[in-house]
């Protein structure tokens, strides 16, 4: 493999959740857009992506959440990167994340209160988060540092 | 080489069909008494007899399943008098991964408690004896709706229900519904379900089979469509079912839906015949479209009435409906019945009895009958002692490909996109063995897309919400 990346991301679907489309659209558009891509697809715990970040030595982790499960396995996740040695990952979750409709603002909260770094609630685009990775590649790791601080 | 013939037919099922039928749930289900009853039962609750005999527009059939036994026989009642042609009946998705335990759990609160905890009926739960009162007096064809990988003992209470039309296959009903059921476990499993059609059958009482051609409704190429439902049809065969419809779902361009209709047809009566199988009647439904449906009833109306126009068009034997309240969930049973009668005021203000043609459709059958014919030329020659076992080393070696499968199996190299006519392109073939001169055409066809990019998931993206 002589091509070079603009870095290595795990995607895959959170819960027992086979909604399979956006994944594969997530897949194609980091592709597209440069990216190394390891997939988990459906059915994953919080463990199958801390294990796939470590073995693949990941750069960022999407999850994605469709029926809404998302809110349910998502709050140990931060907990449970710092736990295999990588508190730094840069973290991310898209989809429909919550079961019901609640506003935005409260479930970017929600989700920024479990340690991720980007929360995209029932968003029509992925565009945004492609470009949001660029940037966070650029300098994340750094501001989570001061953030923390 | 392995080539779809009688030779495979399970000859010995006895002591399988012992250990299905030992679950207490069969409640002493006994073949020999369903023998005797199925002969009883009118004649017009056999598809095949229902559809050589249709008037000149495609039979009606809507979807409907309620966990409680009062309202499926509500819903029933109300779509016979609504006038479809078939009534279905839905499965809810407990009962579809044999978690029976959890729907009779459900059931039973759905009883106590007024409202519906399953999105379907759960007949392995009610058993046969009731669900032969839902359609006492009842002159028409029951259609089994599910998605079960595992259907044996789902179809032999069906069966020994009166349903005689049973719908799957283990192909389609493996791919688009499950991430891990072992592929070649389920092909085995719809073996038994297609053996058993076979044994009830009688010449004038056909256990009709059906295929589920939309797969996963989300930019299947039809020559993947076409090409697993002709394998499907032939599975069947091999076993001795002796009534078979093929299916599609509406691709979202009227000039691809033409061209499929005839190449479907076409080739499952080519490849029946070819593999010896002359005796097998086969039948051709359409479903309405599949995807994501408009939320406003105005436009989910106008779909449903565009839809029902092609149907018409491409001399459907059936077509599958929806609602104008498909973007909510289950529908209610009045909006159910409403859709029947809008399709039907469709099928009559719309006739067409020419043979619909153009320059644009000629193109596009062409392509789609080359490709199908490479994959099941190259499906054919894999190794294996049986034809199935052909059918699942090509899911291995991913010449066969669905895209937007969840199946862990399914190779997903295919990518594919729409053309400026909405049809459904390959961009990618990955492993799927289409020639390279057919690759080619789909490649230049895409280049009539006005908004062309060089990130095809854009384009995805636009194209999966065509119809939203």
């Amino acid at each position: 493999m002589s091509k070079e990346f603009s870095g290595r991301v795990v995607i895959g679907v959170i819960g027992d959740d086979i909604h399979v489309v956006g994944n594969r659209i997530m897949q194609l558009a980091l592709e597209e857009s440069g990216f190394q891509v390891f997939n988990l697809r459906t059915r994953n715990r919080p463990e199958h992506f801390c294990e796939a970040a470590l073995e693949v030595n990941a750069d960022a982790v999407f999850v994605s959440s469709i029926n809404g499960e998302g809110a349910h396995w998502c709050a140990d996740f931060r907990h449970l990167l710092v736990e295999v040695g990588l508190g730094h990952m840069l973290l991310y979750v898209g989809g429909s994340l919550v079961v019901g409709k609640r506003p935005e603002e409260e479930v970017v909260r929600l989700f920024k209160g479990f340690g991720f770094d980007r929360v995209y609630h029932q968003r029509p685009d992925i565009d945004g988060a492609i470009a949001d990775l660029f940037e966070d590649l650029r300098n994340g790791e750094t501001r989570r540092r001061i953030t923390a601080a | 080489m392995a080539k779809p013939g009688a030779e495979s037919r399970l000859h010995d099922i006895e002591r399988q069909r012992q250990q299905v039928l030992a679950n207490p749930l069969a409640r002493g289900l006994a073949p020999t008494e369903v023998g005797i009853f199925l002969k009883q039962l009118p004649r017009e609750r056999f598809p095949a007899n229902v559809y050589s005999t249709r008037g000149p527009a495609p039979c009606i059939q809507p979807r409907g399943g309620f966990p409680v036994f009062d309202t499926q026989l509500e819903l029933t009642r109300a779509l016979d008098q609504a006038g479809a042609d078939f009534i279905p009946l839905t499965i809810d998705s407990c009962t579809r991964h044999n978690q029976y335990d959890t729907a009779s759990q459900l059931l039973k609160r759905s009883e106590e408690e007024g409202r519906s905890y399953l999105n379907g009926y759960p007949l392995v739960c009610h058993g046969h004896e009731l669900t032969r009162e839902l359609y006492r007096g009842l002159a028409k064809p029951v259609s089994l709706r599910h998605g079960t990988p595992d259907a044996r003992l789902l179809a032999e209470i069906a069966i020994a229900s009166g349903i005689a039309e049973i719908e799957g296959g283990g192909l389609c009903y493996c791919l688009p519904y499950s991430e891990g059921f072992p592929i070649d476990r389920c092909l085995l499993y719809w073996q038994y379900v297609d053996r058993i059609c076979a044994l009830y059958s009688t010449p004038d009482a056909a256990i009709h089979r059906e295929s589920f051609g939309p797969l996963t409704a989300t930019l299947v190429p039809p020559a993947i469509a076409v090409a697993i439902q002709i394998i499907e049809a032939l599975l069947a065969a091999e076993q001795g079912v002796v009534s078979f419809a093929v299916s599609f779902g509406q691709t979202g361009s009227f000039v691809q839906d033409v061209a499929t209709a005839r190449v479907l047809r076409h080739l499952t009566r080519h490849y029946l015949d070819e593999f010896g199988f002359h005796s097998v009647r086969s039948f051709l439904v359409y479903h309405q479209w599949m995807g994501q449906f408009p939320t406003d009833r105005a436009q989910a109306a106008a779909l449903i009435v565009g839809s029902a126009v092609i149907s018409n068009v491409i001399g459907a034997d059936k077509i599958v409906v929806k609602t104008v309240d498909e973007a909510l969930g289950v529908p209610r049973v009045e909006v159910n019945s409403e859709a029947v009668a809008t399709v039907r005021y469709a099928l009559r203000t719309f006739a067409c009895g020419e043979r619909v043609s153009s320059p644009l459709i000629e193109e596009e059958a062409a392509l789609i009958e080359s490709e199908v014919r490479s994959i099941l030329s190259a499906v054919v020659a894999l190794p294996g002692d049986a034809f199935w076992e052909s059918v699942y080393r090509a899911f291995q070696l991913g010449l066969l490909d669905v895209p937007f499968s969840p199946h862990s199996d399914n190779a997903n190299r295919l990518t594919s996109v729409r053309d400026g006519n909405a049809s459904i392109r390959i961009a990618d073939p990955g492993k799927v063995p289409i020639s390279e001169a057919d690759a080619h055409t789909e490649r230049r066809l895409l280049e009539t897309r006005a908004d062309r990019s060089d990130k095809t998931y854009r384009q995805m993206l636009a194209d999966i919400t065509l119809m939203a």
